[in-house]
């Protein structure tokens, strides 16, 4: 025995040895597995950065029609219509309410100030006009340009001598001081471009020569009680006082030349500045005051003395009598007086304290707004599709439309419910607003480059905002297909998947699980059979175009009376999508998954133990009882596991979906197994092969949603399989 | 409780005046163009324990599984000769093999209970069958005929998988009483399980002699022995073709067999 050992086999050293290159050989396995299964996280890994940096990021956005000026146009034009008198001239305005009880009026500050006796104005929120935090206030603003402090040193000095008095001044004539953070900061850029370190004192009587100063009528009372005063100190030379406007100012000091100093009630824009620049001028701005923007009232009226900003929004659109605004007050009727359409004041007004979006204004707005913007042509286009009001025709008159709807072919509009106030909302915002992503970044460049990224946007694209735009949007979910990136959405895509797969389930699994019994539990064993079940497990390679060019020739062109729906009546002869229908692509994907099933639920079924059939049969069972009772329930998992897989398979298929013709553009939902379809890998395809980039953003939003759908049914099937296989132990 | 069956049912009647349950008359079984089991005539008395033992390979389990026509699962399997139950042939083309395991049941050497409660294992068969009767009394009363009803009244709505061996063990026989089989037919149905399961399986046999006609396979000769009433040995010739070799009463042919390849058996001489 000991003999035999020493001979045959190794010992001590040799065995020790022996047996470490045993471990060595299964370490070196161990690493290539480790390393395979590192590649294939690596791999995961990179297409998830690609999709997530897709997906989000940075853009640059120009809309055509900015939707806060629509927002505005409509507010200004609510009040306009509500009001009893508007006028530019804040004195007129003053005159009007000072006569007034039951008036209400709007204007500046400082034109309520001459009549206070006979005037008062409203607290906002408790806050008086000019004290901190009153919400409607607006900037005031001194333009001038490099060159022209250069050239003029008195220019330079009157806007310093005006920043050291503006607030005794303005004390005067019932304007208030800035915000003094962004007096500061203003000032600083001021003085630094002129290459100063601290507001310089200022003796007028050094200075001499002509100051032309124009623009905003809010700041004229200020200026020219500071040019008095500059005068009175000992300034030799004139000042030119203008009140042109905010706009006109800025053209007078930029393009015309014929200004030094520009009142301004507004910033600059940046346009403006363009223009300012390529004429060498080189912007220049002061913050100097704040224009508080008062509600006031005539004296005698006793019960308003103070109002909530909603109390504002009414008292200026909808109340009829000062009882709407709040309960505890009279039910006398109201009188508006406020600005003209052309005043900024107005807008300020809006702005500040009708605070509605576009996309909360009135469904009849929105239509005015359309109607407002886009041609007649398209107007009765669209309302042909479908009409905006149910009684009124927007855009094509009567007779048109009555003939278009008696022809052959009626549009779609002649039956249909009319649109919704959201369904305006995007036609607005596809027609008019237009928004436009001129560019966009990937999510890397956003995080770790924001400034380059802002910078870039401010150089190649002033008009456009930078936004951070994550592309998957519940918008995005939920809004049809579109021409426009922006609007585009996945919810055609998604319901044609859910239909899709819902009908590629519905026939595949019965079927499958069917010919899987079949197989196992029934067949003889024989020549036929054989055949047959190498037939399915070929099947189960065969490229999935060629699957498409089986249903294209099946079930869209030879039964195209029953995929259309035709033969159910389901569908008007001539409008069918032609037997390139949800149906069609269902029934082709339930034939490419078919074997998958099949083989799957047959590994599943001989997984069976075969003593769960003896004790069934032993018990006087027929075959069918023992099928149905103990083999299925006990292959379920597995089978269910195979159907996971395959429906994975079914709902990222393209190809045969092509082939079978999947709409490339669709934008109504599927309403049924006889709509015409797409799917979310076609959109998905789509999208990436389209020129603009913004495609490719929504594209890998797509994917994203449609990692999810794949995941959110692949839970529900392991759900189930769970259940199913946690009933059997 | 459902008694034993009159005596009009009964097949045949030995000499002696025993009824018998079930007879076979020149049995070959054939797998393919192999035979399993040549020239079986064997004759089972009703409430009577008949064990079939023999060495490994004997077809002591396939003659077994021709009693209730189990073999017709095997697709190659082919019986010959004739099983008489009730006077006829179990064989003969107007006969469902269904309507034959409905009345001989089957116990098998595994225990296999359905991965369904405990309840469900016993319901089943009796309500595929149409049991018309209350369900909750047939459970129980087959419970406490196969001796578990004390272990498990708690827990019927468990697995059956979550008994021990023995325990399912009787749980299958439970279940193969459930539907009042005549014959119960056991293939080595304590081979799996340890010697206390083991007892308690046989004690059970013995008290179901009282109902059923069984017939047991075993490895085991001591059990044969103590268990028995009939003992049948099987053996195999140079073609690997089982047949019987000796059938009598268990003490006779214990203590006095006829045949020396039986003496030579049950002294542990071979097999």
């Amino acid at each position: 025995m000991t003999e035999y050992n020493s001979q045959n086999y190794p010992e001590g050293e040799a065995l020790r040895a022996q047996i470490g290159r045993r471990h060595r050989a299964g370490l070196a396995g161990r690493l290539l597995f480790q390393f395979a299964t590192i590649v294939g996280i690596l791999t995961l890994l990179a297409l998830l950065y690609n999709i997530l940096n897709q997906t989000f990021g940075y853009a640059a956005v120009e809309n055509e029609v900015d939707p806060a000026y629509l927002v505005r146009e409509y507010e200004k034009g609510q009040m306009l219509a509500a009001a009893a008198l508007s006028s530019e001239d804040d004195a007129r305005l003053a005159a009007a309410v000072a006569d007034d009880p039951s008036g209400v009026a709007l204007f500046s500050y400082s034109a309520y100030l001459p009549r206070s006796g006979a005037l008062r104005p409203l607290a906002m929120d408790g806050v008086q006009p000019g004290e901190a935090g009153y919400p409607i206030n607006r900037p005031l603003f001194l333009y001038s340009a490099v060159q022209v402090a250069q050239e003029k040193p008195q220019v330079a000095a009157f806007v310093h001598y005006y920043l050291a008095h503006a607030e005794e001044a303005g004390a005067e004539v019932g304007v208030f001081p800035a915000d003094p953070e962004a007096v500061e900061a203003t000032r600083a850029s001021w003085l630094g471009a002129l290459g100063l370190s601290e507001l310089p004192a200022v003796n007028p009587a050094d200075y001499g020569g002509v100051i032309r100063i124009v623009g905003s009528s809010s700041l004229l009372p200020l200026t020219r009680r500071i040019a008095e005063m500059f005068v009175a100190d000992g300034f030799t030379g004139a000042i030119r006082l203008e009140s042109s406007g905010s706009n006109a100012g800025f053209e007078q000091l930029c393009v015309r030349q014929s200004a030094d100093i520009n009142q301004a009630s507004r910033p600059m824009t940046r346009p403006e500045a363009e223009i300012c620049r390529e004429n060498r001028r080189q912007p220049l701005v002061v913050r100097v005051a704040n224009d508080a923007l008062s509600v006031v009232v005539n004296a005698e009226n006793e019960f308003a003395r103070e109002i909530s900003r909603e109390g504002l929004q009414r008292l200026f659109t909808t109340a009829e009598n000062w009882a709407d605004v709040e309960g505890s007050w009279p039910a006398a009727p109201v009188n508006r007086y406020i600005p003209g359409r052309a005043s900024g004041t107005l807008d300020s007004f809006a702005d500040a304290v009708l605070e509605e979006t576009l996309a909360e204004l009135p469904q009849e707005a929105l239509t005015n707004i359309l109607r407002a913007h886009i041609s007649r042509g398209l107007g009765r286009r669209l309302e042909r599709e479908q009409r905006f009001d149910e009684r009124v025709l927007v855009f094509d008159s009567v007779e048109s439309y009555r003939a278009a709807c008696a022809g052959e072919a009626a549009p779609e509009g002649c039956t249909a419910p009319p649109r919704s106030q959201n369904n305006v909302y995007n036609l607005v915002l596809d027609w008019v607003v237009r928004p436009n992503v001129v560019q966009t970044w990937s999510l890397v460049d956003s995080l770790f480059n924001r400034r380059e990224v802002a910078a870039e946007i401010a150089e190649r694209f002033p008009e456009a905002q930078m936004e951070f735009r994550t592309w998957l949007t519940a918008d995005f979910v939920t809004s049809p297909q579109a021409a426009e990136p922006e609007i585009a959405g996945v919810r055609t895509a998604l319901l044609g998947s859910l239909w899709t797969i819902a009908i590629t389930i519905l026939f595949s699994f019965p079927i499958g699980v069917g010919a899987a019994i079949y197989l196992e539990e029934y067949a003889r064993e024989s020549a036929v059979n054989r055949v047959i079940q190498t037939n399915i497990n070929n099947l189960a390679g065969v490229p999935s175009i060629i699957y498409g060019m089986l249903g294209l020739a099946i079930f869209v062109r030879l039964l195209v009376t029953i995929t259309s729906g035709a033969a159910f009546g389901a569908v008007e002869e001539g409008t069918t999508a032609n037997g390139r229908t949800i149906l069609s692509a269902g029934l082709t994907l339930g034939l490419l998954i078919l074997p998958i099933i099949i083989i799957n639920a047959q590994e599943a079924i001989r997984a069976v133990p075969n003593s769960l059939r003896m004790a069934s049969y032993g018990l006087g069972a027929t075959k069918w009882q023992t099928v149905w009772s103990h083999v299925l329930p006990n292959a379920l998992p597995g089978i269910l596991t195979g159907t996971i897989l395959a429906m994975s398979r079914a709902i990222g298929e393209t190809a045969p979906l092509v082939v079978i013709g999947a709409s490339t553009f669709i934008t109504a939902d599927p309403q049924g197994p006889f709509s015409k379809f797409t799917t979310l890998p076609i959109q998905i395809y789509q999208w990436t092969s389209r020129p603009q980039a913004e495609f490719r953003n929504i594209a890998g939003a797509a994917i994203i949603v449609l990692l999810a759908l794949l995941l959110s049914l692949n839970a529900t099937a392991v759900v189930l399989r769970n259940r199913f296989s946690r009933n059997l132990t | 409780m459902i008694h034993i069956r009159d005596q009009e049912r009964v097949s045949s009647v030995t000499a002696a005046g025993q009824a018998i349950a079930l007879e076979a008359q020149n049995l070959q079984i054939f797998y393919g163009p192999f035979q399993a089991v040549k020239n079986v005539n064997l004759a089972f008395q009703r409430n009577r324990i008949t064990a079939l033992i023999g060495p490994s390979g004997c077809g002591k389990s396939t003659v077994l599984r021709c009693f209730n026509r189990m073999n017709d699962l095997i697709p190659t399997a082919r019986v010959e000769g004739a099983v008489l139950y009730r006077g006829k042939n179990i064989y003969d083309e107007d006969v469902d093999p269904v309507e034959v395991r409905r009345q001989i049941g089957m116990v098998f050497q595994k225990p296999n209970p359905f991965p369904k409660s405990i309840y469900e294992n016993v319901a089943w068969g009796a309500r595929i069958n149409g049991y018309k009767g209350n369900m909750d009394e047939l459970v129980e009363s087959s419970l406490r005929q196969a001796a578990l009803w004390g272990e498990v009244k708690d827990k019927l709505d468990q697995s059956g998988l979550s008994l021990s061996g023995g325990q399912q063990q009787r749980l299958c026989i439970a279940r193969t009483i459930a539907i009042r089989p005549e014959i119960i037919l056991m293939d080595e149905p304590a081979s799996a399980l340890d010697p206390i399961a083991t007892l308690r399986i046989e004690e059970l046999i013995q008290t179901l002699k009282a109902d059923y006609t069984i017939v047991i396979v075993t490895h085991n000769m001591q059990q044969a022995a103590r268990a028995s009433d009939f003992t049948a040995f099987f053996s195999v010739d140079e073609n690997r073709t089982g047949y019987l070799v000796e059938y009598g009463p268990t003490r006779n042919l214990f203590t006095n067999p006829e045949n020396e390849l039986t003496e030579q058996y049950i002294t542990g001489r071979f097999g």
